[in-house]
């Protein structure tokens, strides 16, 4: 009797010890729960996997899983579908009812079932991520799953997210598609550009044969003395004159053409130097005109020296081009530092621009009509017998500006002189 | 003294005239008969078999159907025989290009061609000195 007491009060402290060793397992659980490290439990009852959700603590995830674009299923390790939300049914274009139960395999499409069956396999492991297509009724859908197994005490479950990609694809292959027509147009462009420089180039040069003869043959007839009217004589060096005139402007359109073309190799350019020698060029049309030139102390800047000469030279030879009557012409050349790339700068000793003006005392221009048309190509505000030129040299100096990243305008009243102002960076 | 043998390589007929009508007074010279591009001028240099018969000088016109100014210069240049004697290249327009690749293969001259007989004299005259000078 004493025995079976013994045996009984050792029996009941063991049920004891294992009815506490539960009770501390549940609170654990029901911590668990409370502190939301759980919200779902799988219990193995032997039929398979039973998930048991928690209600309130799952409440807002379920919304959130529900309402969320992407699909998220959970299986089981034999691959089945225990829980889907309704985003998933959706993509599968499935009732959610026949989606929970089923092979997740199943909805995966007949070329990608092999990529699947090795994610499957790997997934368990390691978390995953793979692009593939799901049917999606009669049709397929492309996705990325993202895999992440769950070890949960009462078993392994695995959940994926499924995210959507058909509008993703869709725009990458816009864009893919916008891409291509963007660079066959540039291409097209690029041909087009070169072909214009290469008309412009081969056109100057084969106008410039025919041309050549035919100054060369006036000028022959001039020169036979004898036998030709006056008037015949008078036609002959308007000929000449002419064929001179289309000399200049082919060149110059050669000129400008070859702008575009030409790579750019920057310098050193001590403007100050690049003025001088301009200068002597132009040294017999001063004295012609019995000019007045002036220039102050330029900066040096970095430019392609050839280009910002011509910008200068025509800049020059219209000033000297375009005087007053009885007037002397003053031509002033300037330039100070400006803190930024405007023509309303304050004035900066370290730049890191520059403002160049040229001013004259000739005959101006109707600012206010004109500024906008003088550096359009072939543009010409005097008639030709009054005053020489193309109508291309403003362009070509705008031209020049702008590859420098510069700008240029002009300020001017008729009858007043103009002055022509340039920002071009120091360095 | 002998007379400055010129050979002139040029496909224009007119320019070939030009160049004939517009010094063919001088005294000087002596005009050889022209070809009209490069290929026909080292046909031509290859029959003189006696060296001091060779032209001392050689004028090529830039643009010419089958073998062009500076190609026949490339080759003239390259060529024992020939090599030393100077080369002036002409053309209806001589941009910055032409002049320097001209020049960078041995041009002694890259010029725009003249248009009235006076230029036409000046620039053999140039060509002349620019020679004398060299040697």
């Amino acid at each position: 009797m004493g025995e079976m007491k013994v045996q009984n009060v050792a029996a009941l402290e063991a049920e004891l010890e294992e009815l506490q060793l539960q009770l501390n397992e549940a609170n654990e659980t029901i911590d668990a729960i409370r502190t939301g490290q759980v919200d779902a439990i799988i219990v193995n009852d032997g039929d398979g996997h039973q998930l048991y959700t928690l209600k309130t603590a799952d409440h807002t995830y379920r919304v959130f899983i529900e309402k969320m674009n992407e699909g998220a299923v959970t299986l089981n390790t034999n691959g089945t579908i225990l829980y889907s939300n309704s985003q998933f049914a959706s993509i599968v274009q499935c009732p959610p009812s026949k989606v929970i139960g089923v092979s997740f395999e199943d909805f995966v499409a007949l070329e990608n079932k092999t990529l699947y069956g090795n994610l499957f396999k790997k997934c368990w492991t390691v978390d995953a991520k793979e692009e593939l297509l799901l049917i999606s009724g009669h049709s397929v859908v492309p996705v990325q799953l993202s895999l992440t197994a769950l070890d949960l005490e009462e078993g392994m479950c695995l959940s994926i997210i499924i995210t959507d990609l058909s509008a993703q694809k869709k725009s990458q292959k816009l864009l893919e598609e916008n891409n291509l027509q963007l660079a066959r147009v540039n291409k097209e462009l690029e041909e087009s550009n070169h072909d214009l420089q290469q008309f412009a180039s081969v056109a100057s040069h084969d106008l410039q044969e025919p041309l050549r003869k035919i100054q060369i043959f006036s000028t022959l007839i001039q020169d036979n003395e004898g036998g030709m009217s006056a008037q015949n004589q008078q036609y002959l060096s308007k000929v000449i004159h002419s064929s001179r005139r289309m000399k200049t402007l082919i060149i110059d359109i050669l000129n400008y053409s070859r702008l575009s073309a030409h790579s750019e190799v920057f310098e050193s350019v001590d403007l100050n130097e690049l003025l001088t020698e301009l200068l002597e060029d132009f040294e017999l049309m001063v004295e012609e005109k019995n000019a007045k030139v002036q220039v102050a102390p330029l900066p040096t800047i970095r430019a392609n020296r050839g280009q910002i000469r011509q910008v200068f030279q025509n800049l020059i030879s219209n000033a000297l081009k375009f005087t007053k009557e009885n007037v002397t012409p003053v031509i002033t050349v300037k330039a100070c530092l400006v803190a930024t790339k405007s023509f309303e700068s304050i004035v900066a000793d370290a730049g890191p621009f520059c403002l160049l003006t040229i001013e004259d005392n000739g005959i101006g221009f109707d600012k206010e009509k004109f500024l906008e048309n003088i550096f359009a190509l072939f543009e010409r505000l005097n008639s030709k017998d009054k005053f020489e030129g193309t109508g291309i040299g403003l362009a070509i100096a705008k031209k020049i500006i702008d590859k420098h990243h510069g700008l240029i305008t002009a300020d001017s009243e008729e009858g007043k002189g103009s002055i022509f102002k340039i920002i071009l960076p120091l360095a | 003294m002998d007379l400055i043998r010129i050979f002139l390589a040029e496909d224009d007929v007119d320019d070939q005239e030009l160049f004939y009508d517009f010094l063919r007074h001088r005294t000087d010279l002596k005009l050889m008969p022209p070809v009209e591009n490069g290929v026909c001028l080292f046909h031509v240099l290859e029959s003189i078999a006696a060296n001091n018969e060779l032209p001392h000088f050689i004028i090529l016109d830039q643009n010419m159907p089958k073998r062009g100014g500076l190609a026949t210069l490339q080759l003239l240049k390259k060529h024992e025989r020939y090599s030393c004697i100077p080369v002036m290249i002409y053309s209806t327009y001589a941009d910055d290009v032409l002049k320097k690749s001209g020049r960078e293969m041995g041009a002694a001259m890259v010029v725009q061609k003249p248009i009235t007989k006076e230029e036409y004299n000046k620039m053999i005259d140039l060509f002349l000195k620019l020679d004398y000078q060299r040697i």
